[in-house]
């Protein structure tokens, strides 16, 4: 194996390009590194509003230290990162997802924030469990900046006009099955019961935690086709008794994006969604909706888990990690500031700001924190981190799915080879 | 040495901006990513140097990577000689004798300056729906039309109608190319009372052979590399079940998503020497048919 | 129009003409005009409804995305009508001044970046364009080849190179990086068409001008530019539009929100997995197309142009 630097692999390419002179005139850029960092999230309109003034507070607390904001939507946001890794240029403080996290953590791209414990970062009022969703190999590398947990979101009306009532937090699976089917038949015509989960990783990965089963244990796969093809059995009787819209349907709004929900455009009474997506749901909703957990296996072991919704992380590029570790700590303590970002990211992870911000909610917040309360017993432990190469599975998941749906492979089939095609993905990876 | 001097001045002087932008800004660039190709980068740490165990992967055992190039070859056959065909056919129509003309022209432009835009995404989405438009108009025919771009069998269809209906910068490249063809030449003609269609071929086609043939050569090249609008219609990653995995998604998304860029810089190298092929073959067989006036080489 | 129909004409008019053989030559002539005119106004009319036809295709998506910029929120998806239940107008207003950073701002980014680059495009293209095309110098095939090659690469591959390169610079976050290529020939294709078109002139212009003492540096601006304004519009146009909305550069190499440009700030309204502002985006993306279909409407007519010109040869 022989190794080139990417610096002198750089150096190479400037000087083989005769442009020596130009790099020593320009090269010396000057970033006033001391006293400035950056934050880099991806966000929209009502989340960069408050993190901007968020970041004015900080800079009125702390004169003569800069704080850049810097922001994109989700999609380009990991383009941009890379590119930025790549480039060891990333921002001092990043956004990070549950996905990306071990991606990033596992390629030596953050620094464990361990040693800055009570000096410029406090975390004492945090919960336990909160902090531990972003430790790898024992160090911390992400701050928790919200929670979330999966939630099934439902509408009111309809559900009322069906005559359905049922228990949101202890439903088990059987019985979403009724009512669905119930929901379908009651509906007026193309209204359907709920959104086909076939192609939805995150349902499926409850789903096998249920049965007892981790989607990986050790950096290995560890759920069996068994399990996949009884999940797959399940939502093709939802489909085809029409509790569920009709496979065409489902795989043309197959983005999950909030928007194409049937929950949201009418097609159907029930989504899955995360919990930090309860207010925007009902943002685009004129009937009232109600918060249920997914429904659970009789019998059987929790399958929902509360993970943290998003992190900030400190880089490997970061220059000045005390200032940076000072914005985080005043970030998710700082009454002023976190009044300011509320429950955008998700459930603060510390109760002395969640009891702070109780007073303030809005009905679709407060929504979501009794969901949240509620759901605290019946949800497991947070499941062992994914091993490099997760989001390519999940990518594959949807594939096969996506073919399992349209019928151009047997569920038996379909299952068996999606478990051979994740565990060659995560070999590939690692 | 005076008269080599004399020969060469005036041409690379003119040529000085684009050598000096080609090797500071390309070339650098591209031997970089060649070089990657013969490693495994995964953006973080340093390449590490495994010959040419990438492109063995991509030959030998990626599906993917064969099931890219059999959609972005469906694509490029389809598509390029479509969306010509509607271009040239366009700006005839419009060459001549048209008032209002550059009322059409902008309209017939429109959807290319729409271009790859997140409106075009939901909007194609809309229309090719179970219940969007295209279904509407074929249920008066009798036909119950699937969902074209949530089938993986028609999705790729609904992205070549895509590219014929973007067909603006093609048809202003000819419609500039038709106005440089001397009217003379057809007024002859009509003293000749050669008919309509033979004009055309001797005297539209020849003259517009130039035109036509850069038209051929980039159209090709942009369709092998097409990228934004089938990225946004697919939801970024070629769905569903594959159907629009482009070989530019493909690319992308080992490289920006699945952090391999060694493998990605060797698909990309795959893909330019299979244009590249395309383009020596265009080239080559152009001495055939594309005449440029008074030109003696 | 059929060729045959044309012909009997002719041959219709023919037998009229010598059926009457007393009336004089101006009455002819005159028949034959008015038919003449008959038959080209009939053709105008076909003309006009099958380009209609089409246009009505065409305008649809524009129509469809002004009738989103003004629905409600909810009526934008899975909704056919083009006609708003409500109308939103405050979309425009709001969307504009919905940024920490003012659309005007990102407009006055915008238009800085584009103006250089078309002038850069112009330039640096038409240079390289008339060395390929009408020059001879050593190694021109060679050089030409590797031009073309850089159209192959896909652009994702020596994103990250660049990236680096212009980071060493100093010139990440700055316009640089999006304007300086241009300046040295970056765009290809703009080189691959004026060659195309400079190809075409008649060489005699050339070897004419030579005879009179003309230097190559004379004739690329006396004889070439003046004759290929239909090319160089044409090169213009595109070049604006690309670079308008050009999207990836900007956002790789653009970090502080006041340095965007309109395609970046459209991207900070939507979010995928919570809350997005797609009425305010629609909004801004109509505006937004608003300099490119007028540069287009203005600068079109330089393509007309080209007839006049043609008259040379």
């Amino acid at each position: 194996m022989k190794k080139i630097n990417r610096r002198q692999l750089l150096q190479g390419m400037v000087t083989g390009a005769g442009c020596v002179a130009a790099a020593s005139m320009f090269g010396s850029a000057a970033f006033a590194a001391d006293t400035r960092i950056r934050h880099f999230w991806w966000g929209n309109p009502s989340r960069d509003e408050r993190t901007y003034k968020v970041i004015d507070l900080f800079k009125n607390a702390n004169p003569g230290f800069d704080v850049a904001g810097e922001t994109i939507g989700w999609g380009d946001y990991w383009t941009k990162m890379a590119t930025q890794t790549a480039g060891k240029n990333m921002a001092d403080l990043v956004q990070m997802d549950y996905r990306f996290l071990f991606e990033y953590v596992h390629r030596g791209a953050l620094l464990p924030l361990d040693e800055y414990f009570g000096k410029t970062l406090h975390l004492e009022d945090f919960d336990k469990s909160a902090i531990a969703g972003g430790m790898v190999d024992g160090k911390l590398y992400a701050l928790n900046i919200g929670s979330n947990s999966q939630v099934m979101i439902y509408n009111k009306r309809l559900f009322a006009e069906a005559g359905i009532e049922f228990d949101p937090i202890k439903w088990n699976q059987a019985e979403q099955m009724d009512i669905a089917k119930k929901l379908s038949a009651s509906t007026p015509k193309g209204v359907h019961g709920i959104d086909d989960a076939t192609m939805n990783p995150i349902v499926w990965e409850a789903w096998t935690q249920q049965r007892g089963k981790t989607f990986y244990a050790d950096g290995k796969v560890q759920a069996v086709a068994a399990d996949l093809e009884s999940f797959w059995e399940y939502w093709k009787e939802m489909r085809e008794s029409g509790a569920a819209p009709s496979a065409d349907v489902s795989v043309a709004n197959l983005g999950f994006k909030m928007t194409e929900s049937g929950i949201v455009t009418g097609a159907t009474a029930m989504s899955q969604f995360w919990s930090n997506q309860i207010v925007g749901v009902q943002s685009l909703m004129k009937d009232e909706i109600g918060a249920a957990m997914l429904a659970h296996k009789k019998g059987g072991m929790p399958g929902q888990f509360i993970k943290p919704s998003m992190f900030m992380a400190l880089t490997r590029d970061t220059k000045n990690p005390e200032l940076a570790t000072k914005y985080m700590n005043a970030w998710v303590n700082d009454p002023a500031q976190t009044a300011i970002l509320g429950l955008e990211r998700g459930v603060p992870a510390s109760s002395k700001v969640r009891a702070a911000l109780e007073p303030n909610l809005t009905v679709s917040e407060k929504v979501s924190v009794d969901y949240f309360n509620a759901i605290q017993s019946s949800v497991g432990p947070l499941p062992p981190p994914p091993p490099k190469g997760a989001g390519e599975v999940n990518a594959a998941f949807i594939r096969m799915g996506t073919n399992v749906i349209l019928g151009r492979i047997s569920i038996k089939d379909g299952a068996a080879e999606f478990i051979d095609e994740a565990s060659s993905i995560v070999e590939r990876a690692s | 040495m005076r008269k080599f001097f004399v020969r060469n001045l005036p041409g690379y002087a003119f040529l000085t901006p684009w050598l000096l932008g080609f090797f500071l800004l390309a070339l650098g660039p591209m031997l970089i990513s060649l070089y990657l190709s013969f490693t495994k980068w995964d953006m973080v740490g340093d390449p590490q140097w495994v010959g040419l165990a990438q492109y063995e992967y991509m030959f030998l055992k990626d599906k993917r990577f064969w099931q890219s190039l059999d959609v972005t070859f469906t694509y490029v056959i389809l598509a390029v000689p479509a969306r010509l065909a509607f271009a040239l056919m366009i700006a005839i129509v419009l060459d001549k004798g048209i008032r209002k003309i550059g009322i059409y022209r902008a309209l017939y432009y429109l959807p290319s300056i729409l271009g790859a835009s997140i409106a075009i995404a939901i909007l194609w989405r809309e229309i090719f729906n179970i219940d969007g438009v295209v279904n509407a108009v074929l249920i008066n025919f009798g036909i119950q039309g699937p969902n074209w771009i949530g089938n993986p069998d028609t999705s790729l269809y609904t992205l070549v109608v895509l590219a014929m209906w973007q067909f603006g910068s093609p048809m202003l490249i000819f419609l500039a190319g038709l106005r440089n063809i001397p009217t003379e030449l057809y007024e002859a003609a009509e003293i000749d009372a050669a008919s309509k269609a033979k004009q055309f071929f001797s005297i539209t086609l020849p003259l517009l052979a130039p035109v036509l043939f850069f038209n051929i050569i980039l159209q090709t090249i942009e369709a092998f590399k097409t990228f934004s609008s089938a990225f946004i219609i697919s939801n970024g990653d070629g769905s569903p079940a594959d159907s629009l995995l482009f070989f530019t998604i493909y690319l992308f998304n080992e490289a920006f998503t699945y952090f391999r860029m060694g493998y990605a810089s060797a698909l990309a190298w795959t893909l330019l020497i299979i244009i590249g092929l395309f383009t020596a073959v265009s080239f080559y067989t152009s001495k055939y048919w594309v005449y440029y006036e008074n030109e003696r080489d | 129009m059929p060729d045959t129909t044309i012909a009997n004409h002719e041959l219709n008019l023919a037998s009229q003409s010598v059926e009457a053989k007393n009336t004089n030559a101006a009455e002819i002539s005159k028949q034959l005009r008015a038919n003449r005119h008959k038959r080209e106004s009939r053709q105008a009319l076909l003309k006009h409804l099958f380009l209609g036809f089409f246009a009505i295709l065409m305008l649809y998506p524009l129509l469809w995305m002004m009738a989103a910029s003004v629905k409600p929120e909810n009526e934008i998806f899975g909704n056919l009508s083009i006609w708003p239940s409500a109308f939103h107008w405050d979309n425009y207003a709001h969307g504009w001044n919905r940024m920490q950073v003012s659309f005007t701002t990102f407009y006055a980014n915008s238009f800085l970046v584009t103006i250089l680059s078309v002038i850069g495009n112009l330039i640096s293209c038409s240079f390289a364009a008339y060395a390929f095309a009408r020059l001879t110098f050593d190694l021109k095939k060679f050089w030409f080849a590797l031009m073309m090659m850089t159209l192959m690469i896909p652009y994702h591959v020596v994103l990250i190179p660049q990236y680096v390169l212009f980071l060493e610079l100093g010139w990440v976050d700055t316009y640089l990086p999006l304007v300086v290529p241009r300046f040295l020939a970056a765009d290809a294709f703009f080189i691959f068409l004026m060659v195309q078109f400079f190809r075409q002139l008649p060489r005699e212009l050339d070897e004419a001008a030579m005879i009179d003492g003309c230097s190559p540096y004379k004739i690329y601006w006396a004889i070439i530019m003046p004759l290929s304004l239909p090319a160089m519009a044409t090169a213009g146009i595109f070049s604006f539009i690309w670079v308008w909305e050009d999207f990836l550069a900007p956002l790789i190499y653009l970090n502080d929100m006041n340095n965007y440009t309109v395609p970046l700030a459209l991207r900070l309204f939507v979010d995928q997995d919570s809350q997005s502002a797609f009425g305010q985006m629609f909004a801004m993306s109509v505006l937004s197309l608003v300099p490119v279909i007028l540069v287009f409407v203005i600068f079109q007519k330089l393509i007309i142009k080209g007839i006049g010109m043609s008259g040379l040869k």
